[in-house]
């Protein structure tokens, strides 16, 4: 593991030396860490979701159906059937849920590279909180300023052509979640009536 | 309602952000590097040598394996996840405790520095939960999105899940030894185990093909009809009565109910569980609220996702920034790799395999796991080998 950040360590640390000040070249080395992340991130889970977009569909299928039969059965007053079918779309949400918690590591495993990496590099250093007297570390910093590098980024991403071909399936997607009907939807339907 | 969502998600995590740093304390700094330094020096039993290669979280001479290795115990995590479930956090722990040798290790500490023994069993619940909880944390957001939370519910479970996940972390880090942990967690692994053994015995395939028999009927006695016929009603969503034993809402003239007393109580117990073993806790999560709330199915999913995400970053936080637990980030990051390598694996492989007949096998598995920990964290012993 020692190998693989003495490899990139000399990528990484020339982030850290762009303007001479200490403190300034921290936040903006860090950010583009950060940023990095973000991308391998985005690029990752955008690939583990086109591969599995077929089982994600039908998952998403059973999923709706169900749902929205029990929506069904609920507005017929059917009790017996809305349970039954809640149970089914449970089921298929259990397995979609537990699905996703897996391809969602594809986002996020570069963070814990960038903060391993950091480790290595500023695990001594504290940041005072003004006028508290606490200090916090390396972490919260990384944090902050990986959630400033996703919002930066996500603007950029919706211009590149991969990353748009992948949002339009994603589209695609939450047209079909429109679709799934929500105790919402009986209160309007018995609002309007 | 999704406004909403967000702003109490946001002020519970600005709550437990602020909560986390501001009861920090600084003097922990360092905790690790201190233990370490206290260690005998050497090469035998319970010693450090410091001229050994750097291994679990740096510490010369623990265990280190190639990085592929982690990987592809993160393949069989994921594919685990996505093929049959909950069992996948179970099989994260086994990893770290048994396949990666943290805890034999862990334990050669217990005469020589017993601090560094407890340090390196709270080291694991937290690389366990980051693996299960962050993961979760991006899932969650989905469901949010679909809007199928029941705010009064999901506060009640937030509440005493923010309390039993930062109750643990306060109370117990630094304060168990290793063979108790895997004691603990080979209980949990039992109740896993029930759970998976029910959904493969006649009883509990008989409820699901009932289940789908009656919405099947349904479906096919409606078919011609316009949807949503109940044109008679004027409920929709209402909440009948609030009162501090019992809250009654009715969806559509249909009534249900739940005693708030109870979410609280199971947010905390299944948060402080959750913390304690270094688990997500969705698995406890969803039966305790179809089986003991009684509360619809299709909300519980997406209120049990807020449910672990709160508890689990107060746990993580608590862990981390207050009892200044250290973890070895390059590990989880490459067992992350594995897990959605895995979960992408896991739908291509599983259609090969019946459902039933996967849960079996882990059924057969989580057995073997729990006898082995249970035995091995009370008895001092495995009765099984491999453990």
């Amino acid at each position: 593991m020692n190998q693989v950040f003495l490899s990139a360590d000399s990528f990484i640390i020339s982030f850290y030396r762009l303007t001479g000040y200490a403190l300034i070249d921290f936040f903006v080395g860090t950010f583009v860490l950060a940023f990095i992340s973000v991308v391998i991130g985005e690029l990752t889970i955008s690939v583990a979701f086109l591969l599995t977009r077929k089982s994600v569909e039908h998952m998403q299928d059973q999923m709706v159906s169900y749902q929205n039969l029990s929506i069904d059965a609920l507005a017929a007053k059917d009790k017996e059937s809305y349970s039954a079918a809640n149970k089914l779309a449970n089921d298929a949400f259990g397995r979609t849920f537990f699905m996703q918690i897996g391809l969602s590591a594809a986002r996020i495993w570069p963070t814990f590279f960038a903060v391993a990496w950091m480790n290595t590099r500023f695990s001594d250093v504290d940041f005072p909180i003004p006028l508290t007297g606490w200090t916090i570390g390396f972490i919260p910093i990384f944090i902050a300023l990986y959630v400033g590098a996703y919002f930066v980024f996500k603007p950029v991403r919706n211009r590149i052509p991969y990353f748009k071909k992948v949002n339009k399936i994603l589209d695609h997607y939450k047209e079909k979640n429109r679709s799934m009907k929500s105790f919402a939807d009986l209160a309007q339907k018995t609002k309007k009536l | 309602m999704n406004r909403k969502v967000w702003l109490i998600l946001g002020v519970t995590i600005v709550v437990a952000f602020t909560a986390a740093i501001l009861l920090s304390d600084p003097a922990h700094a360092g905790k690790l590097e201190e233990a370490i330094a206290k260690t005998p020096k050497g090469t035998g039993v319970g010693m450090i040598d410091p001229q050994a290669t750097p291994g679990f979280m740096g510490i010369p001479g623990a265990p280190h394996s190639f990085l592929l290795w982690y990987i592809l115990w993160g393949i069989w995590v994921g594919w685990i996840f996505s093929s049959v479930g909950a069992f996948g956090g179970i099989m994260a722990g086994v990893g770290h405790i048994t396949v990666f040798g943290l805890a034999d290790y862990g334990k050669s500490f217990k005469d020589t520095n017993p601090t560094l023994n407890k340090l390196l069993t709270d080291s694991i619940r937290v690389c366990n939960q980051y693996l299960v909880g962050l993961s979760a944390l991006i899932s969650s957001i989905t469901y949010w999105r679909m809007g199928r939370l029941v705010m009064p519910l999901a506060l009640c479970l937030a509440g005493g899940g923010v309390l039993g996940a930062y109750l643990i972390p306060v109370l117990t880090a630094g304060k168990i030894n290793l063979s108790s942990y895997i004691g603990y967690f080979g209980l949990v692994v039992f109740a896993v185990a029930g759970v998976l053994f029910y959904e493969t015995t006649p009883a509990g395939q008989a409820s699901r093909k009932r289940a789908k028999a009656a919405a099947k009927a349904f479906e096919d006695a409606n078919i011609h009809k316009s949807k949503g016929g109940a044109s008679s009603g004027n409920e929709g969503v209402q909440v009948k009565s609030w009162g501090f034993s019992k809250i009654v809402f009715t969806f559509y003239g249909i009534e249900f109910s739940f005693n708030p007393v109870w979410p609280v109580v199971g947010g905390f117990v299944i948060a402080a569980i959750s913390a304690f073993i270094g688990v997500g806790g969705g698995f406890l999560y969803v039966p305790f609220l179809t089986s003991v709330v009684r509360l619809p199915m299709f909300i519980v999913a997406g209120t049990s996702a807020l449910a672990v995400l709160v508890s689990m970053i107060t746990s993580i936080f608590t862990y981390m920034f207050v009892k200044s637990v250290p973890i070895d980030f390059a590990l989880v990051g490459s067992e992350l790799i594995g897990i959605f390598v895995g979960s992408i694996l896991g739908p291509a492989t599983s259609k090969y395999i019946p459902e039933v007949w996967l849960k079996r096998l882990f059924v057969v598995l989580a057995l073997y796991v729990g006898i082995g920990y249970t035995t091995k964290g009370f008895l001092g012993y495995s009765v099984f080998p491999g453990m």
